[in-house]
């Protein structure tokens, strides 16, 4: 009874000293502490969730499979989240407080670009390096910061995809219409589809922008209908996505393809239209069906990814998902290779990053983008998400031409 | 010749559903003094109601007029009754805070039922159309238009020649005298807050079926009712109608502008709101109570 004791207190002192010298880092000196402002509720609460459950899915594989290793030492992951209620100003302010109050190592992104641009100048002032997954806006990469780093593809590229599809096909697509909502990312989505269609010998024959309140587009359709394009492309969200839907149908105007940025992705899309949503493309940052195989340390595939997003959160994954994840891995592959939990160690280790993972290719260009990662196409084929482009990745064919409306 | 022609009916399509929108807004204002914040989540409200029908029992759209009408009425009736009656005749501004108030609680109850996904009515009908000439309708917005004509008819009679309607134009007249000749104003101004908000209820219904929904939907709506019944004269019914296709029509002509001005694209498209405010500021200047509104209300 004595002796085991004695054994107990002699393993607990053993412990202490080990444990005692170690980097005089935040909150516990065997945990690594990231922060994070996010949109739990306004009008981004549900891209939010989906957000913090990207994170909170790594964060429980990572210490369910010990942690991660910094210089032959094992560290625990913990997530701090505040909610900015979908705000930019707010979110700016909560960064600072996880930094300075709550002594966070290391920031992951909150929601959306408008966020993503403020929380980004908080941490290039402190020097504390972010990762973030969901501000595409091509703004917050051209300001100079060090310290900021996205692992999407940028705005201009969201429709690329749609149009090498269409160009591929027999006889190749020739004409394009686009419609773009006012805000900035919708505008860098459309001028960046224009410059690539131009610049690979297809005609632009109509482009027009909508104020991003519209709630009625009827008379672009109009239009639109008039230059008869083989592909319409449309820069928007989901809102006026539907809404641009709606008013193609009722104008029966009828083109090879349908391609939008933001809308088909999101299961509100078809469960709004119905059969009027089938066969419809959407650009997207990931899909369940990419073919990518991942460096080891997280799930390593598109689908056992999904399997673990279903199994936790019991739903279909989404690409909100996926692109949080993916924020954290860089994170915890910067790390390792850093060997150190020091931000300026960490920041360079992330700016030469070159790793492939679940999600595709994690590397930054010298503006923290990652402009290394293809997007990839999506279609609804009866009512079910497909990904048909590009070929190497894709669980389908892509559907074309569209047949007509009623017939779909 | 084609587009113009189609311009127009879009315009006046689209101006049917805002001369909805905006005629419960301006009676409210026009009668009451009160600047009803909560116009929107109304709006918003009569549009779940439509959904929430057509999705759980297969309700037509259309057919859930009446019912959108009378719950949203309901609502209304006691939102004055026992809420906004304790501020009867008070400053502006304490109505505007308590209306805003009221909205931020009825959105806030709406993203917890319905969730902040956004959805959408589609029926078997939805986005059929015929052509006439060059021009395509699309049978939907051509009975939305009927109907939007329909319900203001009704409203103008209602007010012109029942007894009640008679009651509600003398309290916006002269409240003392209407008092002195036995209409009983606390009755009334809950008839007329119930109106306001079942002819909201309405437009919500209307607007689900090319408009898709999500709890915050109703701002955009509310921005589009200010600006459409001070155009047509507040608290007048013709005036609601009248605003309301001048604002449609002249958004979807605004549409067709396009020009370059130094090496600049300026696209109308794209200025919408600006252009019709513009036209709202001319009409104001020209008419400063509107194309239909008297000068003493």
């Amino acid at each position: 009874m004595k002796l085991r004791l004695t054994a107990a207190l002699g393993a607990f002192a053993l412990c202490v000293s080990l444990a005692a010298p170690s980097a005089p880092v935040s909150a516990s000196d065997d945990t690594i502490v990231f922060g994070s402002p996010v949109s739990l509720t306004g009008n981004l609460t549900k891209e939010g969730h989906l957000t913090q459950e990207g994170y909170d899915l790594w964060k429980n594989y990572v210490n369910a499979h010990g942690g991660i290793k910094v210089g032959g030492k094992t560290y625990k992951v913990e997530i701090k989240y505040y909610d900015d209620e979908s705000k930019n100003d707010t979110s700016a302010q909560l960064a600072e407080r996880l930094i300075d109050q709550d002594h966070v190592n290391f920031l992951l992104g909150p929601y959306g670009s408008g966020t993503s641009f403020t929380v980004a100048q908080i941490a290039e002032r402190k020097k504390i390096p972010m990762v973030e997954g969901n501000g595409a806006a091509e703004k917050i990469f051209n300001q100079g910061f060090k310290y900021t780093f996205g692992v999407l593809s940028p705005a201009k590229r969201y429709l690329e995809g749609i149009l090498d599809m269409a160009r591929s096909e027999k006889p190749p697509a020739q004409t394009v219409a686009i419609t773009a909502a006012s805000d900035a990312f919708s505008q860098e989505v459309a001028a960046g589809a224009a410059a690539y269609a131009t610049a690979h010998g297809m005609k632009v024959v109509y482009s027009n922008k909508y104020p991003d309140t519209a709630t009625d587009v009827s008379s672009i359709i109009s239009a639109l209908k008039q230059t008869n394009p083989d592909v319409i492309l449309n820069a928007g969200h989901l809102q006026d996505a539907l809404l641009v839907q709606k008013g193609l149908k009722e104008q029966n105007v009828q083109a090879k393809a349908y391609g939008y940025s933001v809308g088909p992705d999101t299961p509100d899309f078809a469960n709004s239209l119905g059969k009027d949503a089938n066969d419809v493309f959407g650009g997207a940052q990931w899909s369940d069906a990419v073919k990518y195989h991942g460096s080891p340390g997280f799930y390593r595939s598109a689908r056992e990814y999904a399997k673990a997003i279903d199994s936790t959160y019991h739903h279909r994954a989404d690409y909100h998902n996926a692109e949080s994840s993916a924020a954290c891995l860089a994170f915890q592959y910067a790390i390792e290779r850093a060997g150190s939990l020091d931000p300026a160690k960490v920041r360079d280790a992330l700016a030469k990053l070159d790793v492939t993972t679940f999600y595709g290719i994690l590397k930054f260009d010298s503006r923290g983008l990652n402009v290394y990662k293809p997007m990839v196409v999506n279609q609804i084929q009866n009512g079910r998400l497909t990904t048909v482009w590009p070929q190497f990745t894709a669980d389908g064919k892509p559907k074309y031409p569209t047949p007509p409306w009623g017939q779909r | 010749m084609h587009l113009i022609a189609q311009d127009l009916v879009n315009g006046i399509l689209a101006g049917g559903i805002l001369a909805v929108v905006a005629l419960g807004f301006s009676l409210v204002w026009g009668i009451m003094n009160i600047i009803n914040l909560a116009h929107g989540a109304f709006i918003m409200l009569g549009a779940y109601t439509t959904y929430q029908l057509f999705t759980s029992f297969h309700v037509d759209p259309f057919l859930s007029l009446p019912v959108s009408f009378v719950l949203l009425f309901a609502l209304g009736y006691l939102i004055q009754r026992f809420i906004m009656n304790w501020v009867a005749r008070a400053p502006v501004l304490t109505t505007f805070l308590l209306t805003f108030g009221l909205s931020l609680l009825i959105v806030n109850i709406a993203l917890n039922v319905w969730t902040g996904d956004t959805r959408g009515v589609t029926t078997a009908y939805s986005g059929a159309n015929f052509t006439l000439g060059d021009v395509t309708v699309p049978w939907a917005k051509l009975f939305t238009l009927l109907a939007a004509l329909a319900i203001t008819g009704v409203m103008q009679l209602w007010l012109t020649r029942s007894r009640t309607g008679r009651a509600i134009r003398a309290t916006s007249m002269d409240i003392g005298a209407a008092q002195l000749s036995g209409v009983r104003v606390t009755e009334i101004y809950a008839i007329v807050f119930g109106l306001g908000a079942g002819l909201a209820g309405v437009a919500g219904t209307l607007i689900s079926l090319s408009y898709a929904l999500n709890p915050s939907m109703g701002d955009l709506f509310l921005v589009k009712a200010f600006v459409v019944c001070v155009l047509g004269g507040l608290g007048s019914v013709p005036g609601a109608l009248v605003g309301g296709l001048v604002y449609g029509i002249v958004e979807a002509f605004a549409t067709q502008i396009d020009v370059t001005v130094g090496g600049q694209h300026i696209s109308g498209s794209g200025l919408q709101d600006a252009i019709a405010l513009v036209v709202l500021l001319i009409v104001l200047i020209v008419r400063p109570t509107g194309i239909m509104g008297k000068a003493t209300a």
